[in-house]
């Protein structure tokens, strides 16, 4: 290591050397937030340093740049800007000055290439949401416009709708087709406000061929920006060009959104996501692992998949974990590898599933006192969500029959068996308590 | 008074070669993978305080120079999520401390916003928290849902003879000898978290460069006699 560090090299430019020397001089967290991510491009004698964003500009310069300008010697004159190399400098009025010639392109979609039909695993949680999307795909603007996509975090609603804009631009690579999260949407329009081209704004919003909207639900209470959607909307609609837009939950549900919108969102066809059944989960698992190329045992995928329930996103993380620990210790990933790599993980599983906070969640979500939950009382209002929590318990825990009967007010074991038998029996018969217990299961579980 | 005729005293570069593994291999060589493939969404990496959290970000931020960002948002609380603006226009963002801000409304949307825009281009979140994505404390269950996607790892603390090689590897890259037993003295007399241990050896290496003299147990008695009060929290036991 030398005084000035690991930047100082033969070849080195003299920002290379200003930034060597500050790293000498400042402390690490210090050099990190406030220098690193500077990017430097020489422009003649204008060295223009690129910041993230104004926050970083102000205190470079209010901290920083006499150091730099010094450092410097008199040989390049430094400048502050807000932007970076990929997408050009930004001025004072958030304009965007390409520092390259931009490639011609139609338009940025923003889809993600992998998230197609094919890497989509169907299981019978997402099989009509699937189907109404290849609908879609195949028949834009008129099968079903708006498709609406509704269900809980993490579950394939982003997946699914970029498969319906990746098979258009597969079909028709010029078609106009554009995906964005919603809070994108209400940042292109208050940029725009403020930077009077708000015509540009509706004008590119609506001459899109296809127009994807992700988490809808974050329009609520921006009046302003429902509004702008609302015309957006219209106006793609009356042209025959295709929506689609996922939200979680049903349309009817989202407060703080206009009735109009949601009158309007159930035009064409709302279809529901569900949590993957376990089945899915071990398929999902297994399409991820092929897709890295791996060869996933089943038996650690039925694993995973039975202690991660949250969401497919948790699933993906914890395989990351498992395959990450496999490449860098040269192991085989098999059930035992496995249960050791996500130790940790699992500890925390653990720890938010306790018999206890089952309890505590099911008391809460049927409004009854947890004390009653305990007790001997055997009036229906209080025996249903005993029975129910015990099920929870026995399906998220690890702990024996006896243990759950202990737990529940020092109840025999027999007790927990019949109670966990009858909710099995009235799952399949009573939708009201297959959607309490399902409605729970993803509460526990994340 | 007495005073270094040259400021030769080195800083320790949080680089990972710096980063003594034991126990967090498979971490390290990820972070590194990660760092120099940008092929994954990132990894959540949490733990106890004094565990090189902070040390593997800023590893990450070394080996990837101006296309990191590093922000420790414990120290950003008060200045607002703007800034975390403009952070996705750069392809590795590490994000020291996160749970300090979870539960606070407007930074989580910024954090959402900010995820969605970086994992959405293929940029890398490195987060580091105290605990899991799940038990941070996150009320925005759609950013909560985006952090469990990134691999967890959980920072394992060393064992007493990790954090004595640990110190010895930090004073070798100092170029200075620390004997097994002058480190393991210091283990058994002073606070034993990394943090304290790496700024006792801040202070040795101060005073061994102005004494002219090696890291043994005598001299080191000596200072820390003479020192006893001028590095916080430390007191002879």
């Amino acid at each position: 290591m030398t005084v000035e560090g690991p930047l100082l090299q033969a070849e080195a430019t003299p920002w290379d050397r200003c930034v060597g020397a500050l790293q000498a001089e400042l402390a690490e967290q210090e050099f990190n937030t406030w220098i690193r991510p500077l990017q430097a491009v020489e422009n003649g004698r204008v060295l223009r340093l690129l910041a993230p964003n104004l926050f970083v500009v102000k205190w470079v310069q209010r901290h920083y740049l006499e150091k730099i300008s010094e450092l410097l010697k008199g040989r390049l004159d430094p400048v502050l800007e807000v932007g970076s190399r990929q997408t050009g400098a930004v001025d004072g009025t958030g304009a965007t000055r390409q520092l390259r010639p931009a490639r011609v392109e139609p338009i940025a979609s923003r889809l993600n290439p992998t998230f197609t039909f094919a890497t989509f695993v169907e299981g019978k949680s997402n099989q009509l949401a699937r189907a109404a999307a290849c609908q879609v795909a195949e028949n834009p603007g008129t099968s079903y416009n708006p498709l609406f996509i509704y269900g809980g975090v993490g579950l394939g609603k982003t997946h699914l709708m970029q498969a319906v804009g990746n098979a258009l631009l597969a079909n028709n690579p010029s078609a106009r087709v554009s995906y964005l999260h919603s809070e994108r949407f209400v940042g292109d329009m208050v940029r725009g406000l403020q930077h009077n081209t708000i015509s540009e704004f509706k004008r590119f919003y609506r001459s899109l061929d296809a127009l994807l909207i992700d988490d809808i639900q974050f329009f609520a209470g921006k009046e302003r920006s429902q509004e702008e959607f609302f015309h957006t909307f219209n106006a793609l609609l009356e042209g025959h060009r295709q929506i689609i837009l996922t939200c979680d939950r049903y349309p009817k549900e989202v407060t703080g959104l206009e009735e109009r919108l949601k009158s309007r969102f159930g035009w064409g066809l709302t279809v529901s996501i569900e949590p993957p059944e376990l089945e899915t989960s071990v398929a999902i698992l297994m399409s991820k692992a092929a897709i890295e190329g791996l060869e996933l045992p089943e038996e650690v995928a039925f694993f995973i998949a039975k202690r991660i329930r949250s969401n497919v996103r948790e699933l993906e993380g914890a395989l990351r974990r498992v395959m990450a620990t496999s490449l860098f210790t040269g192991q085989a990933i098999d059930l035992a590898f496995a249960k050791t790599a996500l130790k940790d993980l699992l500890a925390v599983q653990d720890r938010l599933v306790s018999i206890e906070n089952i309890q505590k969640t099911v008391a809460e979500y049927f409004k009854i006192r947890l004390a009653d939950l305990l007790s001997k009382t055997r009036s229906r209002s209080i025996a249903r969500p005993r029975q129910i929590a015990m099920s929870l318990a026995k399906e998220l825990t690890n702990h024996s029959l006896p243990e759950i009967g202990a737990a529940f007010g020092g109840r025999d074991h027999t007790t927990v068996l019949h109670g966990c038998r009858r909710i099995t029996m009235l799952r399949n018969t009573e939708k009201r308590i297959d959607d309490d217990y399902r409605n729970l299961l993803r509460t526990l579980t994340g | 008074m007495s005073q270094l005729a040259l400021p030769l005293q080195l800083q320790d570069h949080a680089v990972f070669e710096s980063f003594w593994p034991a126990g967090n291999d498979a971490l390290v060589a990820y972070l590194i993978e990660l760092s120099d493939t940008g092929n994954g969404p990132g990894c959540w990496i949490w733990g106890a305080p004094a565990t090189g959290k902070t040390h593997l970000l800023q590893a990450v931020c070394d080996r990837t120079g101006d296309r990191s960002a590093y922000l420790p948002l414990g120290r950003f609380v008060e200045a607002g999520p703007e800034v975390l603006d403009g952070l996705e226009t750069r392809q590795f963002i590490c994000l020291d401390d996160i749970d300090t801000i979870a539960g606070e409304p407007e930074w989580e949307r910024s954090l959402f916003e900010l995820c969605n825009q970086v994992l959405d281009s293929g940029g890398v979140l490195i987060i580091s928290a105290s605990a899991s994505p799940r038990e941070s404390g996150f009320g925005l269950k759609d950013l909560e849902s985006r952090f469990t996607r990134l691999p967890p790892f959980h920072v394992q603390p060393l064992a007493d003879s990790d954090r004595v090689r640990a110190l010895q590897l930090r004073a070798s890259m100092r170029g200075l000898d620390l004997p097994v037993e002058t480190a393991n003295y210091l283990l058994t007399r002073r606070k034993r978290d990394m943090a304290s241990l790496y700024a006792l050896l801040d202070r040795l290496d101060l005073e061994s460069l102005k004494a002219q003299r090696r890291l043994t147990i005598p001299f080191v008695k000596t200072v820390l006699v003479l020192r006893q009060g001028d590095i916080d929290g430390f007191s002879e036991s």
